[in-house]
């Protein structure tokens, strides 16, 4: 399947050849207007869209674009455009290297108070920026009319049929689990920090591209273009669109241009009608108008391809064993985990039981690098991983499953078989008979039987003690963060206190 | 002190809702347009006006609950930062078409002028607006630390489903915050509105500022989002008598983003831990 489909091909493509054809030069304006939006659209589809972050800078990124190009026109002409693109990408580089931290509401507070502050520097440092007059007349070695819609036009496809090439495959399916499952997302080693980096920086780029097209067409810029109604303009139309649809800004931005067009006998309402449609679009169909029309057209987006399981599960590199020695965790007073030791080597299964709250999943967290180790060391070979970030963990060579699956429509088969495709030699496995079938048992027993056949170890938690003496090699109990016995299943299951504290048997129990 | 009251009917919302009510900045304003309305037909003096500010404002609250916020209460929160930023445009182009885009004054709370206190000539409208506001701020924070209905908002902000399981009917008590955090802003509003003047574009202002406020006292928490706003009043005050009203909001926001990222759980810590 062609990423965009001929559909929409057809609609992203029409609108300029039109125009050109066809069109008035006011036309042809309105025209060059719902590409520059779109374009910033398009930028915006990237952070919000993709990986659900709210981000109210990108309007004053836009400005930010605006005026570079008014400020370097007269001495770069026509390498303005791609400068004033660079200079919102490095502006976005440089602030948001401590901002891509931030949860979603801070990350909302911290880009809405950039936007502030771009602002009042556009309408107060008028030596730079003309102050509330701002800049004009730097227009001269610029393109006008038809050759600036053709240019930007010819950008926005690019990034239009970029972008829906990008999202279609295993990219997408990365940002899905990013923005609905950061820790799966961590655990197959995924580096969350660096996509956003790239997300916002490559957003920032577009906006600047925008803000610099802008400028070019007004001839005019002030500090308007940084303001808050521009941010809002764009999250709004990129609602309505459709926001990760790759069709979701042109539309939006359509409606953002023609609306008001319509609409202006009607002066300020038409911003009311576009407020309003946009809380219907949130509430009843949040995948957009170009959703809409998909379904409709009864073209259903293109499903994520589940992960297959490969032929063959066969590894030769990575490292032989995975060891644990006295690793211990402690949540306030309470020892989770206490000089907790074992090895798990390639090709074996070992099962991890114990009691409710004995710290079986504190310690798969602790191994994959979602909880950080209070003492002891953990090495795959000679190789330190305690103290690294999850998803240098997993690329390191572990990969885990959750005990609720991560994404709402997913299968824990399908959590199983991501986990085993990442290629990870060592994999953690939480609960994955939980709530299963009898049937879903025996397949999830032959999985790991393959998994370990293929010379892959498995560290397996669960409460089905027949599955785990089944598919297991050894058995670790543990009691209140203890290892209270580790060995074969018979032996485990024959001894005492494991009998007392874990299948309920109290002659141990006094 | 008017912050503060903004501050602590955005934390209200907040807490409720689970996410930030972007159009609270508007309510702010609408509370302030209902003040001059009412002013207009009715005549009332100001202590008579503030119920009826109140309870208009408490209305639109609970509206503003049933459209932009229960529906979204299962979606992640971008969702309801995007309803509400919506519902933030709709009152204030709805304010612009309605009542034009000129400020507007609101009438005075106890008249204007001055009044002589210990050789001190003070503003009577800064007065009222500091005795009202702890009036109201006391008030709130009997309710909320006093009674069983404050007491079982509280539950239900904190944790809704266990809230929900002990049989609390939680979408009642969400939709009671909202009508409390409105009626909150609407006040602020028409104390500020004598002063300050009521145009629909202040509302994101006051959004920011009340934002700013709860993300420095601690997400969440209601005396940090109080002390938060007197902290910005304090600062804006010195600040911009040193240099100026523009650099003054430059250097808050400069401050705000160091805050942010350098003490993410803000000045005095996060009540509850909001891990992902």
């Amino acid at each position: 399947m062609r990423p965009l489909g001929w559909f929409w091909t057809v609609v992203l493509v029409l609108p300029p050849l039109l125009a050109l054809l066809v069109l008035p030069s006011f036309g042809q304006r309105m025209v060059t207007l719902v590409g520059i939006y779109a374009l910033m659209g398009v930028g915006y589809q990237l952070v919000f869209g993709q990986l659900g972050a709210l981000n109210l800078a990108q309007g004053a990124l836009f400005g930010l674009g605006a005026y570079a190009l008014a400020l370097l026109a007269p001495a770069a002409g026509l390498l303005a455009l791609p400068l004033a693109a660079i200079v919102a990408a490095a502006t976005a580089a440089l602030v948001c290297g401590p901002l891509l931290r931030l949860q979603s509401h801070y990350f909302a507070l911290a880009t809405l108070a950039l936007a502030a502050l771009v602002n009042l520097v556009a309408v107060h440092v008028a030596d730079l920026t003309g102050g509330a007059n701002g800049l004009a007349g730097f227009t001269a070695a610029l393109p006008t009319g038809a050759a600036l819609l053709s240019l930007v036009w010819a950008c926005l496809i690019v990034a239009v049929v970029l972008y829906a090439r990008l999202f279609r495959g295993s990219l997408g399916h990365q940002a899905r689990l990013l923005r609905e499952a950061p820790l799966a997302a961590a655990t197959l080693g995924i580096d969350g920090g660096r996509w956003r980096f790239a997300a916002f920086v490559a957003g920032a780029a577009l906006a600047g591209l925008a803000g610099g097209f802008s400028a070019t067409l007004s001839g005019v810029v002030s500090p308007d273009v940084t303001s808050f109604p521009i941010m809002i303009l764009c999250l709004t139309s990129v609602v309505l669109g459709g926001s990760r649809h790759p069709m979701g800004a042109v539309l939006g931005a359509v409606i953002a241009v023609c609306l008001p067009e319509m609409l202006r006998d009607l002066q300020g309402l038409w911003l009311l009608a576009y407020a309003a449609a946009t809380l219907v679009v949130v509430r009843w169909a949040p995948e957009g108008l170009a959703g809409l029309i998909d379904r409709w057209r009864g073209a259903t987006a293109a499903a994520t391809p589940l992960p297959m399981l490969p032929d063959s599960l066969a590894l030769s590199g990575g490292p032989r064993e995975l060891v644990l020695e006295s690793v211990s965790k402690s949540f306030g007073g309470v020892a989770a985990l206490s000089d907790v030791s074992f090895t798990v080597d390639r090709g074996e299964v070992v099962g991890l039981i114990g009691p409710n709250g004995s710290g079986k999943t504190t310690l798969l967290n602790v191994i994959g690098g979602l909880e950080s180790a209070d003492g002891g060391t953990i090495r795959l070979d000679g190789q330190r991983i305690d103290g690294l970030s999850p998803h240098r963990i997993a690329r390191a060579g572990i990969g885990r499953t959750f005990q609720t699956v991560p994404l709402a429509d997913e299968t824990r088969r399908g959590d199983i078989v991501r986990a085993i495709t990442s290629g990870a030699p060592f994999l953690l496995l939480d609960e994955p008979a939980a709530g299963a079938s009898d049937r879903e048992r025996r397949d999830i027993a032959r999985l790991v039987d393959q998994v370990s056949a293929a010379g892959r170890g498995v560290l397996i938690v669960d409460h089905d003690i027949d599955l785990l003496t089944r598919v297991c090699d050894r058995l670790v109990c543990l009691d209140r963060g203890r290892v209270i016995a580790a060995g074969r299943p018979a032996e485990v299951r024959a001894d005492p206190r494991v009998r007392a504290t874990f299948l309920g048997l109290d002659e141990a129990a006094a | 002190m008017a912050y503060a009251l903004i501050a602590l009917g955005f934390v209200l919302a907040l807490n409720a809702a689970g996410a930030v009510n972007f159009a609270h900045g508007d309510l702010v304003v609408l509370g302030g347009a209902v003040a001059v309305l009412a002013g207009l037909w009715t005549g009332l003096p100001g202590p008579l006006l503030l119920p009826i500010v109140a309870l208009v404002l408490g209305a639109t609250g609970i509206l503003a609950a049933r459209i932009a916020i229960q529906p979204l209460a299962a979606r992640p929160p971008e969702a309801t930062f995007v309803a509400t930023i919506a519902l933030a445009a709709i009152i204030e182009q709805g304010l612009t078409v309605g009542l034009g885009a000129a400020p507007l004054t609101a009438p005075p709370f106890a008249g204007s002028g001055t009044i002589d206190i210990g050789g001190l000539a003070l503003g009577r409208q800064p007065l009222a607006i500091l005795a009202v506001g702890a009036v109201l701020v006391a008030a709130v924070w009997f309710l909320l630390e006093r009674t069983q209905l404050g007491r079982r908002m509280r539950a239900v902000s904190s944790d809704r489903y266990m809230a929900r399981a002990v049989g609390i009917p939680v979408g009642r008590y969400v939709m009671l915050s909202l009508a409390l955090a409105g009626a909150l802003a609407g006040v602020a509003g028409f104390l500020l509105g004598h002063q300050f003047l009521v145009a629909p574009t202040q509302g994101a202002g006051h959004m920011l500022k009340a934002y700013i406020a709860v993300a420095i006292g601690g997400w969440g928490s209601v005396p940090g989002a109080l002390l938060g706003a007197l902290g910005i009043g304090l600062f804006e005050t010195f600040v911009s008598a040193a240099v100026g009203d523009a650099w003054a909001s430059a250097a808050l926001y400069v401050a705000v983003l160091a805050v942010l990222v350098l003490r993410p759980q803000g000045l005095f810590g996060e009540p509850v831990g909001r891990r992902a």
